[in-house]
């Protein structure tokens, strides 16, 4: 382990970072109102810290080449101090005094969580509600894969870092170039959020919530500048494209890369997106007749509230339209469960993902032929592609690991004093990313009420679950740090 | 006329038989030096040492004067090269090749004149693999051959013991079912093949040949006892490249088929190309693992490794357990009479598949395709009449035909005409001819057409 060229890498990833924030400034100008300062002294900060951290550790070559290791360390890193350095602008405006608060709030954010701890949000100024929103944005791509894509030196060693921040079993390159294929991926991101921006602005929106929303979206994220988030609206025609959105969002970026370059098949084919879109339907279906049958009287609402929560939940988005807590106990189970399997590999959304989910089960099925051929020999396919072995020894690893780290992490929870099901869903809502809990925290409520150890245990679950386990875990074994 | 063979493993080997048998002017060409001897002591061919990727070693077999190279190395990237050479060197009119990558076979127009300018690309397997499908299309018959684009259909199948047709008189069949159009062209018993004539009898253990048109096959086979039952469940023993073809081929027809295969990295493979098959790692030959793999159920067991002992005695053991049917994967022609007399119902013999296929190519005017059968005794021809030809615009009783000639069937327009007595051929027909290879010079003459091969 080289320290050098990860402080090096570290602090030109916080000095883009700190730039980062000059759109909320603007924005803050723009309403000339109270938070101006508090963006000026933490772009001073960060980019501060960042400019001096690289120049103090500028290495000899041009380019940087780093181990995957390094990748891991930058990367894990990267993301903690990114909650650290981009809840400043929280903590000196006042909106969230405590350092705890805030690097939740910013975790949140980066992570495209959406659980939040701020309970009067449409008292904040537009700054400080821009850059929350753009916390999830930047998160949803990857902060780290947007370094990748802007700075120069990381030639080889994007691949490390690549690796280590795109959610998903198998990462594979667009473009022969890392940095192309970063670029690409950040491209396509930006074409459909405009899309979508222009959409939200049909259906009567204001542009500054136009923007704040299809940032979430894209982000899968969920924060909202709305108390009672997307329900303030009221409009099947915003519930709709930002269902349609979340449902993008939460779809593989290379399917859709593709997709634009005029490859129709590959999407079409794509057995993860049949999956997902399936399950989509499914969970809908039965969510509308148990809404129906349970709750409301008018099947069109039903549906409504249906599709949009299920794919709100399912893309680890966390919008709401409606209370979930007050829904049948069928419903909310349902919700949990989607809570767990989360979006496509590749995307912006959280969770386990599709794709997993479907490799488990299909190997599960391989064990139960096997019984009836013991001497068959089978191959676990997607499509019509073996997955190879490692690959499918990775995918069950991380499916015990998320399971136990919720595990854990409930108990946890549960030993401050939380009941089972707050614990539980609290965490499974934090881990996969998705925002809105059950029990004490649900969608009307927010986390500020939360203990502050349990605010830790949260952020903890937020950075585990957007970096897939293993990049945050691998740190914590001492292999890592032997030479 | 001179002919340029690359390669004499197998269907080099036959085919440079084939060849030199009618009296053309052979050269093998192979990397063996023990193969050539082997080669030269048996048949009656020019060989050279080299490989047939070396322009030198071309042209000391004259490639000059060649007009024609076929190249059936076991590589085919040595086939293309050798083949690639002949038609920028040479310009030998005629380059045939084995290509066995079936990734290859698709793609034409890496074949054509301004590529690599290869005439005709044979794949033993794949021949094989077609021939095994058509005999699943009609589990009654042994051999099923093709004429006219599949409107007539040759069908070679054994008559079983019980069967009502066995000690009747072709006459008094035709009695039984008058209208049927069907054609026996031949009879083989043991060894000997028989032309039939009216008072020719059936006995018991016959195999027949016989000529319909597509449509009536099923009726054929069934009017001669053969089950007709489409198969439903097979098993096939060794995963090489023709099992894996040949499951391929099946499993998209939608029947159920396993296939075993001993070496467990081969099945790793199997598994992840095929979609439906059930890959099983065992000995095709072990009685557990079939009858755990339910054999009594099967309606057929295809053998098809490399050990072809092993595949007579699996299938064989397959029939013991219950198998309905069975098939193997047999090369050596010494072999062949002998399978059916111990219970095997069908062959598949790729080496037969491809020389067929090559004659086929290679046979000139306007014959469009000849067919070697059992043991290459006899062939069968599909040619268009001429004008001039003797046998056109006359009755067939008026024609004397060379002894076991028959005309099978012909084909005028839309319509199929399994001949009589009094039929009579038309110019631009196609007719399907049966004929012992004893009397294809005769046969000849007769047609005007020259059946000999090109040049």
């Amino acid at each position: 382990m080289k320290a050098r060229p990860v402080l090096y890498t570290l602090g030109a990833f916080l000095f883009i970072l700190g730039l980062t924030m000059l759109v909320p400034l603007a924005c803050s100008l723009y309403y000339g109102e109270t938070d101006v300062w508090s963006f000026v002294l933490s772009i001073g900060i960060t980019s501060g810290t960042g400019g001096v951290l690289s120049f103090g550790c500028k290495p000899g070559e041009k380019k940087i080449v780093l181990s995957h290791r390094e990748g891991f360390l930058i990367v894990s890193a990267g993301w903690i101090l990114a909650a650290f350095f981009g809840g400043l602008p929280y903590m000196i405006h006042g909106a969230l005094p405590a350092l705890t608060d805030a690097y939740f709030e910013t975790m949140s954010g980066f992570t495209t969580t959406g659980a939040t701890v701020i309970n009067k949000i449409e008292a904040l100024p537009h700054g400080i509600l821009l850059w929350r929103s753009m916390t999830q944005w930047l998160g949803g791509m990857g902060i780290i894969i947007l370094s990748i894509a802007i700075l120069p030196f990381l030639g080889v060693g994007g691949r490390q870092l690549f690796k280590a921040e795109v959610p998903g079993p198998v990462k594979e390159k667009l473009v022969p170039r890392m940095a192309e294929t970063a670029r690409s991926l950040w491209i396509v991101y930006v074409i459909i959020t405009i899309a979508g921006f222009i959409l939200l602005l049909f259906g009567g929106m204001s542009a500054f919530d136009a923007i704040n929303h299809i940032f979430c979206a894209m982000a899968t994220g969920g924060f909202s500048t709305k108390d009672s988030s997307v329900a303030w609206f009221n409009s099947a025609y915003i519930d709709g494209v930002l269902v349609a959105f979340m449902i993008i969002a939460g779809m593989n970026f290379t399917l859709h890369y593709k997709l634009l370059m005029g490859d129709f098949r590959t999407f079409y084919k794509d057995s993860e997106a049949r999956f997902f879109l399936g399950t989509i339907l499914v969970a809908t279906l039965l969510i509308t007749l148990d809404l129906r049958l349970n709750v409301l009287a008018d099947i069109g609402k039903a549906f409504r509230y249906a599709v949009f929560q299920v794919s709100s939940i399912i893309t680890t988005t966390g919008f709401v339209t409606d209370n979930f807590s007050k829904w049948p106990a069928f419903s909310q189970i349902i919700l949990l469960l989607l809570m767990f399997i989360g979006g496509s590999a590749g995307s912006t959304g959280g969770a386990i993902k599709c794709v997993r989910i479907l490799l488990v089960l299909k190997q599960g099925y391989r064990e139960l032929y096997r019984l009836v051929h013991p001497h068959a020999v089978t191959q676990v396919k997607l499509g019509h592609e073996t997955v190879p072995q490692d690959v499918m020894k990775s995918v069950l690893g991380f499916f015990v690991l998320y399971l136990c780290i919720a595990i854990l992490a409930t108990i946890a929870m549960s030993a401050l004093g939380l009941d089972m099901i707050t614990s539980f869903a609290a965490v499974a809502t934090t881990l996969g990313n998705v925002g809105p809990g059950l029990g004490l925290y649900h969608p009307a409520t927010t986390f500020s009420e939360a203990p502050t150890i349990g605010k830790w245990i949260l952020s903890f679950c937020m950075l585990v679950g957007r970096l897939e386990i293993y990049t945050v875990l691998v740190l914590l074994i001492p292999e890592f740090w032997k030479k | 006329m001179k002919v340029i063979i690359i390669g004499a493993g197998e269907v080099g080997y036959h085919i440079a038989d084939s060849l030199s048998r009618e009296g053309i002017d052979t050269v093998v060409i192979d990397r063996d030096e023990e193969r050539l001897h082997e080669i030269s002591e048996i048949l009656d061919v020019q060989t050279i040492l080299g490989s047939g990727s070396s322009p030198e070693v071309l042209k000391r077999a004259g490639m000059a004067k060649a007009e024609m190279v076929i190249a059936v190395t076991d590589s085919d990237e040595t086939n293309m090269i050798a083949c690639l050479l002949a038609s920028t060197q040479c310009r030998i009119p005629i380059r045939i090749a084995r290509i066995r990558n079936v990734e290859l076979n698709g793609d034409c127009s890496l074949f054509g004149t301004d590529r690599l300018n290869i005439d005709l690309c044979i794949n033993p397997e794949q021949e094989a693999v077609s021939n095994v499908m058509n005999l699943l299309e009609f589990p009654g018959a042994a051999e099923v051959f093709s004429f006219a684009d599949g409107r007539i259909r040759l069908l070679g199948f054994q008559i079983d013991p019980g069967a009502a047709v066995i000690g009747k008189k072709l006459t008094a069949l035709r009695a039984m079912e008058p209208g049927f159009k069907v054609l026996i062209t031949a009879i083989v018993r043991g060894e000997k093949l028989i032309v039939p004539s009216g008072g020719s009898v059936i006995e018991n253990g016959d195999y027949l040949f016989a000529v319909t048109d597509a449509t009536h096959v099923r009726e054929l086979l069934r009017f001669f006892g053969k089950n007709t039952e489409p198969p439903r469940r097979i098993i096939i023993i060794g995963g090489g490249n023709t099992g894996m073809m040949l499951a391929l081929a099946i499993e998209k027809r939608n029947i159920s088929v396993k296939l075993i295969e001993k070496k467990h990295g081969r099945c790793e493979l199997l598994a992840s190309r095929l979609e439906k098959t059930v890959v099983l790692h065992g000995d095709g030959t072990s009685q557990e693992l079939l009858r755990e793999e339910n054999i009594e159920e099967t309606d057929f067991f295809i053998a098809v490794t490399n050990d072809e002992e092993a595949n007579i005695l699996g299938a064989l053991l397959a029939k013991q357990l219950g198998a309905r049917k069975v098939i193997s994967l047999i090369n050596r022609i010494d072999y062949i009479p002998l399978v059916s007399r111990v219970g095997i119902d069908g062959v598949i013999n790729p080496r037969h598949a491809a020389i067929s296929r090559i004659l086929h190519y290679i046979r000139k005017g306007k014959v469009i395709s000849a067919t070697p059968l059992r043991d290459e005794k006899a062939e069968v021809f599909e040619f268009i009449a001429l004008e001039t030809s003797e046998i056109t615009n006359r009755p067939f009783k008026d024609i004397h035909f060379p002894s076991g000639t028959i005309v099978g069937a012909i084909c005028r327009g839309e319509e199929i005409i399994i001949p009589d007595g009094g039929s009579v051929i038309q110019p631009g027909d196609h007719v399907v001819i049966f004929t012992p290879r004893s009397a294809i010079g005769e046969l000849e003459k007769l047609l005007t057409v020259k059946l000999e091969y090109f040049g």
